[in-house]
């Protein structure tokens, strides 16, 4: 594939993570803080967010397992999930972080509940999209360099 | 996975507990410093390459425990940005620690947080500013601006 076709597909596989409303404007500024010293910056801040909430969601599915429910602990584990999910700038999952806080200060158990198995849902297709989001440019950047030998 | 130099540094902040400086954390008169008190690991690294990029010399601890020996110890910082949830002793307790010890250091409150409740109680506590999470290069640029202008 022509140089300039890598680079449109991952301009626009970039843009649909924004148009889907999966990424906001704090994923730009990841990018931002990207350099030579650092030119996997994003990637590794997105794989290390992943890798760090795993058991922050392993903890809110555990505590929506017992009963009567915890809505002060299940408040603050999705508190700090909030935090790191609007530091990569995951639009969706944080929304959905902000409903999940709002049905546990109601008390709604079951708003809790149905609120997470979405958010799981959305964690994990944002996941699956940056993955090959990453994939691709590293392609891209791989044809750069054959290019230029 | 290796995580690269920008990530690596900022595990090792985690480990210094005094800045190598000697005079008690300034590294220049021209350099701002700032101390980062948050318990998660992606706030702290973007934080610290935010502060970073702007030119702010950066270290980071990952509880109010920890804040609190490191300024005991003498570390002074033109800049604490602390988050408000911290294992063991919460963000709101350390500020208001931190205040108690006598240090006029501009405080950052960062929250994950909306509740009009508990950002009141954080600047109680004794932050001068507080903000929603994510922390971003704009709006540390202006705290920068204000800092560099006083």
């Amino acid at each position: 594939m022509e140089r300039t076709q890598q680079h449109r597909q991952v301009a626009h596989m970039r843009q649909s993570l924004f148009d889907q409303g999966l990424l906001d404007e704090q994923f730009v500024q990841l990018e931002e803080l990207q350099d030579d010293a650092n030119p996997n910056f994003v990637e590794e801040v997105v794989t290390l967010f992943y890798r760090d909430s795993a058991r922050l969601v392993l903890n809110i599915d555990q505590a929506l397992d017992k009963s009567p429910l915890d809505f002060s602990k299940l408040d603050s584990y999705m508190h700090q999930f909030k935090g790191s999910a609007s530091s990569i700038g995951a639009k969706k999952v944080k929304s959905e972080c902000t409903l999940f806080r709002e049905y546990c200060k109601a008390g709604n158990g079951e708003g809790c509940m149905k609120t997470f198995q979405q958010l799981k849902k959305d964690y994990a297709v944002l996941r699956k999209k940056l993955e090959t989001y990453f994939q691709v440019i590293f392609h891209s950047l791989l044809f750069d360099k054959d290019g230029e030998n | 996975m290796e995580l690269p130099s920008k990530i690596n540094n900022n595990e090792k902040s985690l480990q210094q507990g005094i800045s190598p400086s000697g005079n008690g954390g300034l590294i220049s008169n021209s350099k701002l410093t700032a101390l980062v008190v948050d318990s998660d690991r992606i706030c702290q690294i973007l934080e610290k390459a935010i502060l970073e990029s702007q030119g702010v010399e950066t270290q980071v601890v990952g509880s109010g425990r920890d804040a609190l020996d490191l300024l005991a110890s003498g570390a002074t910082f033109n800049l604490i940005i602390i988050a408000m949830v911290l294992p063991i002793m919460n963000g709101v307790e350390t500020t208001r620690q931190i205040r108690a010890m006598g240090i006029r250091s501009k405080m950052l409150g960062v929250t994950a947080c909306s509740y009009e409740r508990e950002k009141q109680a954080f600047l109680d506590a004794g932050v001068d500013e507080f903000i929603e999470k994510p922390l971003t290069p704009q709006k540390l640029a202006s705290i920068m601006r204000e800092m560099r202008n006083a």
